[in-house]
């Protein structure tokens, strides 16, 4: 089964249905946990694949155990532990060959799986009043099918709130009427705007090595930085917008993963709305910690600031080297770390230069907002060809091209960047500003019907007009 | 713990509070507006698409019949316009002898070496004007590349594969060539040359038929349509044939094959792709059979006329994409059929002239075919003619081979 594919909203819907057939948190338990292994069942139908993850879940919820027990002090054993076994089964291309596993096995979701055993053995380990976790809740917590493959990477207590509540959330019309309408949203992203987004960055990289006019050849490297960042915010977000509507319509509440990246008018930003879950996780667990501690040993006050810049670049690296296993996502790492660090070290600058108090009144000016989302969007683009390509596909990309002539297609995708969000934050704001006494117009029930079906039908209708499943959730892979 | 976290919480969420009710007039205005638009967006766009993209004549209809012995056939002397969705206005003129040849029919002039085509719809120009067919641009090309003078005369026509390679042959007092040229597409080889040959059943529905099933206007297609799903009990079939019959689907299927990647995908997955695909099906072998039969007949007519005669295969465009690419997935070969045909041919006596590997040097040729219709636009027949010339000069037909040329002269060619 497709992670976004139609079969997966109508399983999710049956799922959802099933599991309102009685309120009690017992009965939703139950069908949420046949419904995940029925889902993992259908995923992969050899049960020896599943023995690494098994043996992975069964090491977590061992270590959490003795952690409830009050074995605080293999707190960091534990964790490492964990660590070490999840780089070995995601094969990182630094260890030997030989040291893998060598039969196929099922690793899907095993990234989002080891950030909440990480989570829960740093939360149990940190309290002084142990939780006590259960194996049921434990499977249930890492195993939610509706988490499972890409996220959003959710925080124990809020699962446990919401998922073993006696008397769980409310479910009206209205609240379906919304996932619903999220469900047609999400879909329509990652079967119609994806799908678009990414045939066109491929007929780009194809006419980027052909011998074309130069005018052409710049256009064509012009579509290939744009399209991606567009594709993998189509297929990321639509299929967080349909797990969290079904999720909501199973009576949980999923954290929000996206919050209109493409507005950040700064790197730094950026990361606070792009793949929310993630920063958010990496801030908590390692940006605070490290600076905790650097902080600690490190009492000169003019380094202060500066220590914050590496942690930024610490805990960025960390994100982008988590996406992949190759020397690719270390550069990767270094561009998005190196990306924050900068903008951190700018802020510093520009408040030391002009004064803090001129660099707040600048960082609020429209232009220098538009500016800055232009070369966020920029920046970001570029730094996703180590997020898409190989090394041969990157050699034979930026081989396509003169340094200079690259230089111009990123100056011509700041400038069309800022731009085009710059219209596109006005319209949005001059649209949302027509309100009623019930709020804005646009986003009243008989505006998002009105989308909603037409959406719907566009996504309908490239279905079966292309014959083909919509792109792959490229987050499954990770 | 759980329990404990579950419990302390619990107050703090407003969405536990009840939600406000849904009014009872929304459970009815909510549907009404979502099927409102829906039937909106279809009908509006319909109308648009329609405006914009019209399609107006019928060649098939009204300058072509079926004869009973020779299948479809221009009816002489007649004129018509066409126009589909993706293409201009196109002018089909028939000459006396029912061919959109661009001269008259007859015995050639003295000295001139004469080709013949033979072939289907790209063969005969189909889309295209006849002065930009390949067919009208081939002699000059050849004629600067041999230096002789060189006539085509066209006999291709639309669903004229394989019955038009009689034609040449029927009409051998009259237009006396030199070679016989057959003009072949993978779409002739799959929808099967020997049962093309022995005509279809009384009953199948002819071109004209075909144009009556859907009228023009919408209200009657929708009834048309209505009437064919309750003939036919299968909804989903008809719902699709509904969709297809909207120029609203022509006009989003040709933005959307405009994309290469999209096309090929979608291609690949389509049961139009099996002559791509490495591994053939039994229906595919039974077609390569009937080729070869038809190879037989014609290498015996051409025999006992002592005429040569040639075969050319004319990629699709998914076969030209791939080719020019230079890569396609696993399973898929775009040479496959090429490399059979010129086994069948070669093997019955015929010349095989092989332009597909001439496509692997120009970039994206897919964008000169109609992305829906599938048959070459201009753009495609000029360059079916370079290679055509390229690949006729170049020994394969003796008395074509090309001979020495001035610089100044092959420019002037270019």
């Amino acid at each position: 089964m497709d992670s976004a594919s139609f079969q997966f909203v109508l399983f999710g819907l049956a799922a959802a249905i099933v599991s309102n057939f009685s309120r009690s948190r017992v009965w939703r338990s139950i069908v949420l946990f046949v419904v995940s292994i029925v889902f993992l069942g259908l995923l992969s139908h050899s049960p020896i694949a599943f023995l690494p993850l098994l043996g992975f879940l069964a090491l977590g919820y061992g270590a959490l155990v003795l952690l409830q027990r009050g074995r605080s002090r293999l707190m960091a054993w534990s964790i490492l532990g964990v660590i070490l076994v999840y780089i070995w089964l995601k094969k990182y291309t630094f260890l030997p060959e030989g040291a893998f596993l060598h039969y196929p096995y099922f690793t899907l979701g095993l990234s989002y799986i080891f950030f909440r055993v990480l989570h829960l053995l740093i939360g149990t380990g940190d309290r002084d009043e142990k939780q006590r976790i259960g194996l049921g809740a434990y499977l249930l917590y890492t195993l939610n099918f509706t988490t499972l493959l890409s996220g959003p990477i959710q925080r124990y207590d809020e699962f446990a709130r919401d998922q073993f509540a006696a008397e769980p959330i409310v479910l009206g019309p209205r609240t379906i009427g919304l996932q619903v309408e999220r469900i047609i949203r999400g879909f329509f992203k990652v079967s119609v705007l994806a799908m678009l987004f990414q045939a066109f960055q491929e007929d780009a990289l194809v006419q980027i090595s052909e011998p074309l006019p130069l005018p052409l050849k710049l256009w064509a490297a012009f579509r290939v930085a744009v399209l991606y960042p567009l594709f993998l915010y189509s297929n990321f977000s639509g299929y967080i917008d349909i797990v969290i509507a079904l999720a909501r319509l199973m009576r949980v509440r999923l954290p929000e993963n996206f919050d209109r990246p493409f507005s950040a008018s700064s790197f730094i930003d950026f990361w606070n709305r792009w793949h929310i879950t993630l920063s958010t996780w990496l801030k908590t667990y390692v940006y605070n910690p490290l600076l905790l501690a650097l902080m600690r040993r490190i009492s000169w006050r003019r380094l202060e600031p500066f220590l914050g810049v590496f942690c930024f670049f610490v805990t960025f690296f960390l994100v982008g080297v988590w996406h992949g296993r190759t020397s690719e996502f270390m550069i990767f790492g270094v561009l998005q770390g190196g990306g924050v660090a900068a903008n951190k070290l700018w802020q510093l600058g520009m408040a030391r230069g002009i004064g803090r108090k001129s660099y707040k009144v600048l960082a609020k000016n429209p232009i220098y907002i538009a500016f800055g989302r232009g070369l966020t969007f920029s920046w970001f683009a570029f730094t996703l060809f180590w997020f898409w390509g190989d090394w041969k596909r990157i050699d034979q990309v930026f081989a396509a091209l003169s340094i200079a002539q690259w230089l111009v297609v990123w100056l011509a995708i700041w400038l069309c960047a800022t731009t085009v969000l710059a219209l596109w934050e006005a319209l949005r704001g001059a649209l949302l500003s027509i309100k009623t006494a019930a709020g804005p117009v646009l986003t009243s029930r008989y505006v998002r019907v009105v989308y909603a079906s037409a959406l719907g039908l566009a996504a309908f209708v490239m279905t079966v007009l292309l014959n083909q499943p919509a792109p792959d959730i490229v987050y499954k892979a990770f | 713990m759980t329990k404990a976290i579950a419990d302390s919480t619990e107050n703090l969420h407003p969405e536990r509070l009840k939600e406000p009710r849904l009014p009872w007039r929304d459970w009815v205005l909510l549907p009404m507006l979502s099927l409102l638009t829906l039937c909106l967006i279809l009908v509006l766009s319909e109308r648009i698409a329609g405006r914009t993209y019209y399609s107006t004549g019928n060649v098939g209809r009204y300058c072509m019949f079926d004869d009973p012995l020779m299948g479809y056939r221009g009816i002489p002397n007649s004129v018509c316009t066409e126009k589909n969705p993706e293409t201009p206005l196109i002018e089909y003129r028939f000459n006396s002898c029912g061919d959109r040849a661009g001269m008259e029919c007859g015995p050639k002039p003295v000295g001139v070496y004469r080709i013949v085509l033979a072939g289907s719809s790209t063969a005969m120009g189909y889309e295209v004007s006849v002065d930009r067919s390949f067919a009208a641009k081939l002699p000059g090309e050849l004629s600067t590349l041999t230096r002789r003078k060189i006539e085509i005369y066209n006999e291709g026509l639309v669903k004229g594969s394989p019955q038009s390679i009689s034609l040449p042959f029927n009409q051998l007092p009259a237009s006396r060539p030199d070679l016989i040229l057959w003009v072949l597409t993978p779409l002739d080889i799959s929808s099967g040359l020997r049962q093309a040959i022995d005509r279809k059943p009384p009953n199948a529905p002819g071109i004209e038929a075909i144009s009556h099933l859907y009228p023009e206007r919408l209200p009657e297609r929708l009834r048309a349509h209505i009437r064919e799903m309750m003939a036919s009990g299968s909804i989903s079939d008809e719902i699709f044939r509904l969709w297809k019959s909207h120029f609203i689907s022509s006009v989003t299927e040709h933005f959307l094959y405009e994309s290469q990647s999209l096309y090929l995908k979608s291609f690949l997955k389509s049961s139009e792709a099996t002559f791509l695909r490495v591994e053939p099906d039994t229906e595919w072998k039974e077609r390569l059979r009937e080729s070869d039969i038809v190879a037989r007949d014609v290498e015996e007519r051409a025999q006992s006329a002592g005429l040569p005669w040639a075969a050319v295969l004319v990629p699709d465009r998914a076969q030209a994409a791939m080719i020019s690419m230079g890569e396609w997935p696993a399973g898929y070969d775009p040479y496959k059929l090429d490399n059979e045909l010129r086994s069948i041919i070669v093997s019955h006596g015929g010349t095989y002239i092989d332009i597909l590997p001439g496509f692997r040097n120009i970039p994206n040729p897919e964008q000169y075919y109609y992305p829906v219709d599938g048959h070459p636009d201009a753009g495609g027949h000029r360059i079916i003619a370079d290679l055509l010339a390229k690949a006729l000069t170049s020994g394969a037909i003796p008395e074509l081979k090309a001979v020495a040329q001035p610089q100044a002269i092959l420019q002037k060619g270019k």
